[in-house]
C-alpha cells in the first residue's frame, strides 16, 4: 500500500520584473492506493502531477510531507524502495546505443535481479510483448511503438509491486497508446499499485478504480469516477473537472 | 554499492566505445605525438645542420686589406665588396645576407632582423673579434711586447658534461605537455556526454529511477572518465617513446644523448600520467555537470583545456624548478615533477606530495558533485 500525506514541493521562479518568487507545485496532497488498484491522477498541464509522480519515484525531494510504501519512509528506504517501483513517463528516454537485450540486463542488474533469472526474464518478456524480432538490434533503429515496448519491458524486468506512470500513452498513435493500457490492466489484475497520471479524462475513466483530481497543485476531488460524477451530478469526468473548477476560463 | 559503480561503469563504457567521436578523441589525438616530436627533431636539425653557403655572402663598402680578407675566408665569409648603395640593393635583392659599412674605426653592420640576417651576424662577429685579435697582437709588436703575455693572461677550458642537450630537453617537455594536452581533450568529451549529454537526451532522469545512490552514479561515471583519459595517456606516452627512439637514432643532434628515459623514470612518468588522468576527469565532470546542454558544457569545459597546458608551459619556458611547495600546486606540479623525472632526478617526497595534492584535489571535486547530484537544479535543467 502507497501513502501520501501532506506532500508539498516548493519550486523557484523568476516573475515578468525578472524577480524571485517561490510557488508551491504541490501543496499539501494526502492519499492512498491500495493493492491491485489503479489510482488515475487528472488534471491539466501545470497542475503539479508530474511533480507529485517525481517525488513518489525518488525522482525529486518533497519540501515537506512523507511517502510511505507498505508502511517503510521512502526518505529513509530509498534504494530499497526503489527496487519495488517502476517509472514510466512519456517523457522516459532510454539508452539509443544499446540493444534491447543489452538494456533489459542493464535494467536486471540495476534492480538487483539474481543474475541466473535475468536471460530467462528478458526472453519471457520478450514473447510477451513481442519484442524477438529486434532484440538483438539498437534501440535507435528502433521505431517508436517498439521503443514504447521496450520502455514497458524495462519497467517488468524486476517485477515490481508499485507502477507510476506520467502520462505514458502522450503522443503515442492509438496501436501504442492501447499496447500500455492493456499492460496496465493486465499488472492490476496480478495485484500491482498503479498510478497512472494523464489529461485524457475519457481514458482514465475506463482503467481507474480511483481518481485524484488536481489543479494547482491542489486535490480538488477525490473518489471513484461514479462517485465523482454524482458528486458533481456530471455524465463524465471531463464534465466533471470543468464544474469543480468553476468552468473552462479558470483554467486561462 | 560496488556492484552499482561497476553496473555505471559498464554502462559508460559501453557507450563511450560505441560513440564514434568518444573514440576518436581518445585514439587519434595520441597519433599526434610522433608529428610534433619527428617535426620538431628535423626542424631544429635543419637549423643545425644549415649549410654556412646559405647565409655567408656579406659585404664590405671599403677596401679591405688582404689581412682582412684573409680572415674573412678563415672565417667562412664570401666577401662581396662595392660601394654602400650598391651593397645596399644587392641586400634588398636578397644577393647578401649583412653588409658592413666603415666610419673611421667604427665598423656599422646593415640589415633586417630575419633568419639568414641573424646567422650572418654570428659569422660577422667572429670575423670582428679574430681582426681585433690580429689588430692588438701587432700593436703590442710595435710597441716591444710579447702578445702571449698580455693575450693569453687567462686561457679558459671546457669539461662540461653533456647529459642531456637543449634539443633533447625541449622536445621531451614538449611531448608531456602535449600528452597532458591530449589526455584533457580525451577526459572532455566524454565527461560533457556522460553528465550533461545524458541531461540532453533525457536518459538521466530515467537513470535516477534506478535503485542506485547518486554517489555510485558519480564514482561509475568518475572511472569511466578516468579510463578513457588514462586510455590516451598511455597510447600517447607509449607513441612518445617510440618517436623518441626513432629521433635518437635519425637525428645527430641527439647524438651523445639519450632520449630514453630509464625504467624508473618510465614508471614514476606514467604515475604522473594516471595521476593528472583522474584530476582533469574529475574537473571535467564537476563543470559539465553543472551545464543544461551539451554545447553549453563544452564552452564552459574550453578554457580548462587552456589551464591544463598554460601553467606547465610557463614552468618549462622560465625554467621554473620544483619545490615542496609548487609540486602541491596541480597542473604545474605535474609539468615539473615529468621534467626532473626525464632529466633522471627523481624526487621521492615531491611525488609523494603531488600525488597528495592530486587525491586531495579529487576528493573534493567528488564530494561537490556527489553534492551537485541531489541538487534538483543541476539535474533537471527546466
Amino acid at each position: 500500500m502507497l501513502k501520501v500525506k501532506d506532500l508539498k514541493k516548493k519550486f523557484v521562479r523568476y516573475n515578468a520584473k525578472r524577480e524571485k518568487e517561490e510557488f508551491f507545485a504541490d501543496n499539501g496532497i494526502t492519499f492512498q492506493a491500495n493493492d491491485g488498484e489503479i489510482v488515475g491522477i487528472l488534471g491539466p498541464n501545470g497542475a503539479g502531477k508530474t511533480t507529485l509522480l517525481r517525488m513518489i519515484a525518488g525522482i525529486l525531494t518533497p519540501t515537506e510531507g512523507e511517502i510511505q510504501f507498505d508502511g517503510l519512509s521512502l526518505e529513509k528506504n530509498e534504494v530499497a524502495i526503489k527496487k519495488q517501483i517502476a517509472y514510466l513517463s512519456g517523457n522516459t528516454k532510454i539508452y539509443q546505443s544499446l540493444s534491447t537485450y543489452e538494456l533489459l540486463k542493464m535494467c536486471g542488474e540495476f534492480y538487483d535481479v539474481p543474475k541466473e533469472t535475468i536471460d530467462l526474464r528478458i526472453h519471457m518478456l520478450a514473447t510477451e510483448l513481442n519484442l524477438t524480432d529486434f532484440l538483438y538490434q539498437r534501440i535507435e533503429n528502433l521505431s517508436t511503438g517498439q521503443t514504447q515496448r521496450v520502455n514497458i519491458a524495462r519497467c517488468l524486468i524486476h517485477d515490481p509491486k508499485y507502477y507510476i506512470l506520467d502520462e505514458a500513452t502522450s503522443g503515442l498513435d492509438i496501436i501504442s497508446s492501447q499496447i500500455i493500457l492493456d499492460f496496465i490492466k493486465k499488472e492490476r489484475d496480478r495485484g500491482k499499485t498503479i498510478l497512472y497520471s494523464t489529461h485524457y479524462m475519457e481514458e482514465a475513466e475506463n482503467i481507474c478504480n480511483n481518481v485524484i483530481m488536481i489543479n494547482k497543485g491542489v486535490i480538488i476531488q477525490e473518489g471513484t469516477p461514479e462517485e465523482i460524477r454524482k458528486k458533481t451530478k456530471t455524465t463524465n469526468l471531463r464534465d466533471a473537472f470543468f464544474a469543480l473548477i468553476g468552468g473552462v476560463s479558470d483554467e486561462k | 554499492m560496488k556492484n552499482n559503480i561497476w553496473n555505471i561503469l559498464k554502462k559508460e563504457l559501453r557507450e563511450m566505445f560505441r560513440d564514434k567521436k568518444s573514440l576518436s578523441m581518445m585514439l587519434i589525438i595520441p597519433i599526434l605525438i610522433p608529428l610534433l616530436v619527428l617535426g620538431m627533431s628535423a626542424l631544429f636539425e635543419s637549423q643545425m645542420n644549415r649549410p654556412v653557403e646559405d647565409y655567408n655572402r656579406i659585404g664590405f663598402a671599403y677596401d679591405m686589406s688582404d689581412v682582412e680578407e684573409a680572415i674573412a675566408k678563415e672565417t667562412g665569409i664570401e666577401v662581396i665588396t662595392g660601394s654602400l648603395d650598391e651593397l645596399a640593393k644587392q641586400y634588398e635583392e636578397g644577393n647578401l645576407n649583412l653588409y658592413v659599412e666603415k666610419d673611421g674605426n667604427r665598423y656599422i653592420m646593415h640589415g633586417a632582423d630575419n633568419e639568414d640576417t641573424t646567422y650572418a651576424l654570428t659569422l660577422a662577429d667572429s670575423y670582428f673579434s679574430s681582426y681585433k685579435e690580429y689588430l692588438q697582437q701587432e700593436y703590442l709588436v710595435e710597441n716591444d711586447v710579447d702578445p702571449d703575455s698580455v693575450i693569453q693572461i687567462i686561457t679558459t677550458e671546457k669539461q662540461i658534461e653533456v647529459e642531456e642537450s637543449f634539443f633533447a630537453s625541449y622536445v621531451t617537455n614538449y611531448a608531456f605537455l602535449f600528452i597532458i594536452m591530449a589526455i584533457t581533450v580525451s577526459a572532455t568529451y566524454p565527461a560533457t556526454d556522460t553528465t550533461a549529454g545524458e541531461k540532453e537526451r533525457g536518459t538521466l532522469e530515467t537513470l535516477l529511477t534506478f535503485p542506485i545512490r547518486s554517489r555510485d552514479i558519480i564514482i561509475g561515471k568518475f572511472l569511466s572518465v578516468s579510463l578513457s583519459s588514462i586510455i590516451t595517456g598511455i597510447i600517447s606516452f607509449l607513441l612518445a617513446i617510440i618517436s623518441f627512439l626513432i629521433a635518437e637514432k635519425t637525428f645527430t643532434i641527439y647524438e651523445g644523448v639519450s632520449l630514453m628515459p630509464s625504467v624508473i623514470s618510465l614508471v614514476f612518468a606514467s604515475v604522473v600520467i594516471v595521476a593528472y588522468s583522474f584530476l582533469i576527469s574529475g574537473l571535467c565532470i564537476a563543470i559539465a555537470s553543472r551545464s543544461k546542454t551539451f554545447k553549453e558544457a563544452q564552452s564552459a569545459l574550453t578554457p580548462l583545456t587552456f589551464i591544463s597546458f598554460f601553467p606547465g608551459m610557463i614552468a618549462f619556458m622560465i625554467e621554473i624548478k620544483t619545490n615542496a611547495l609548487l609540486s602541491l600546486v596541480p597542473f604545474l606540479n605535474y609539468t615539473l615533477l615529468f621534467t626532473d623525472i626525464t632529466n633522471g632526478s627523481v624526487n621521492y617526497f615531491y611525488i609523494f606530495l603531488m600525488l597528495l595534492s592530486t587525491f586531495v584535489v579529487i576528493a573534493t571535486v567528488l564530494f561537490i558533485i556527489i553534492k551537485q547530484y541531489k541538487s534538483e537544479k543541476v539535474l533537471f535543467s527546466n
